[in-house]
Parts: structure tokens; sequence; C-alpha cells
């Protein structure tokens, strides 16, 4: 896919795990996996709010466009 | 969450369902048993499924008799698997999840024995309307080809209803995938 989703890298920078993350934005373990995995085929801007929120960064250190 | 006039309406259909195929079993089965009966023993053609007398037809042209005859069998096996078909998409659907690719596959396949069927009937009904043409009598037969026309009407709706329901298939799988 040639969105990439860097949340396991954001992740290790704050030192958070998936089961926390997952608390603090309330989005289910496997929603967050599916996402982390890049298997996402897209993502709420309430989501991505959360998640930006949580993990205090902004939409563009989370996504990346890669030309295939 | 299913009514629970959904749940009996589904219910009655499952059985009314199986009711249909075995009725369709027992006459596909009865009429290749009758065939392979007849080739060994061309008396009982008088006397075929459903006191079918074919035995006019046989004597003119042998031809004609099998042609025919291998028409009504496989009309007739082909209905019996269309309702194996929709028994066992009832049997697995879940109705409070059915937008997945089995069901999808399944009414596509619907569609295409419907088809099949309704346009193997018409031309059934075309060989033996030609048969008569001829000298043939054949008016014991019509019933078996009577509803092409309705067969046919029923597979194109179908092969519609197969289309969008593919299509929610894919709006469900992007729905699953958004976070």
């Amino acid at each position: 896919m040639a969105i990439i989703v860097n949340l396991d890298v954001m992740m290790a920078k704050r030192k958070m795990s998936l089961n926390e993350l997952s608390e603090k934005v309330n989005l289910s373990l496997s929603n967050l996996s599916i996402l982390k995995t890049g298997k996402a085929k897209a993502i709420r801007f309430s989501t991505l709010e959360a998640i930006c929120e949580a993990l205090d960064c902004q939409p563009g250190e989370l996504l990346e466009f890669s030309k295939d | 969450m299913m009514s629970n006039t959904n749940n009996l309406i589904f219910k009655g259909l499952h059985i009314v369902a199986w009711v249909i195929f075995v009725g369709l079993c027992i006459e596909a089965g009865g009429l290749i048993v009758n065939f392979f009966y007849s080739l060994y023993e061309p008396e009982f053609v008088q006397n075929l499924y459903q006191n079918l007398d074919l035995t006019e037809m046989y004597k003119q042209s042998k031809w004609a008799f099998f042609n025919v005859y291998s028409f009504l069998i496989v009309i007739s096996i082909l209905k019996a698997y269309l309702f194996y078909i929709l028994l066992r998409l009832m049997h697995k659907m879940d109705l409070l999840k059915p937008f997945n690719m089995y069901v999808s596959r399944q009414i596509s396949l619907m569609s295409y024995y419907t088809l099949s069927i309704g346009l193997l009937s018409y031309l059934g009904r075309q060989v033996a309307i030609s048969l008569t043409h001829q000298g043939y009598v054949i008016d014991n037969l019509n019933h078996f080809w009577a509803d092409s026309q309705a067969f046919i009407v029923m597979g194109a709706v179908l092969y519609i209803i197969a289309t969008i329901f593919k299509k929610g298939v894919e709006i469900q799988n992007e729905n699953d995938l958004t976070v």
C-alpha cells in the first residue's frame, strides 16, 4: 500500500504499549493491530485525532506516503 | 437482531425448500432409472415416470426419443442441484452477518444454474415443437418445459441480486478495515 502507518515507530518513541494505546484511544486491540500492520483501508479523522492526542504527535509523523 | 416473524418465515422456507428438493430428487432419479431401463426393456417406454407414454415417439425414431428424454433428464438434474445449492446456503448462512464471499458466490451460482435451466427448457420446447411439425405426438411433455420463461426471468433477477450482493460484500469488507 502507498500510505505507510508508522504507529509502531511512534509507540516506541513514546514508550507506549499497544494495550495502553488501546485504552487511551478507546479502540479495540484488533483494530489497532489492523492499523499497525498496514491492513487498514481507511482511518476516521476521529481515530487519527485520538491517536495523535495519545501519542502527542502530528498526523504527518504517523502517516507517510511512499510511491511503490 | 432478527424478529421472531422473520425467523419463522425463514424456517418455513427452509422446510418448503427441503420438500421441493426431495420431490425433484425423486423426479430426477425416476427419469434416470426409467431411461436406463428403457435401453434394455423397450416395452417399458409405455410406462415411464409419472405414467409417461412415449411408445409412439420411440417407434417412429429412437434418436428423437433419446434426444427429448436427455433434455428431460438434464433439466430435472439441474433443478435438483439448484435446490441443493439453496439448501446448502440456507444451512450455512448467518442472517445476522449475511454479507460474505460464500453467500455471494452461492447466489451467483444459483443465478447461473437458473439461467441454464431456463435456456435448456426453452431449447427443449423448441425441439419438441419442431418434432411436432414432423408428426410426433409430444403433448404429454409440455409440463416439463412450460416454465422456461419463468426460470430465465428468475435467473436474470438472481444475477442482478448477486451483483448487488457482491458490492455489499466489498463495502462491508472496506467497513471492517476502517478504524
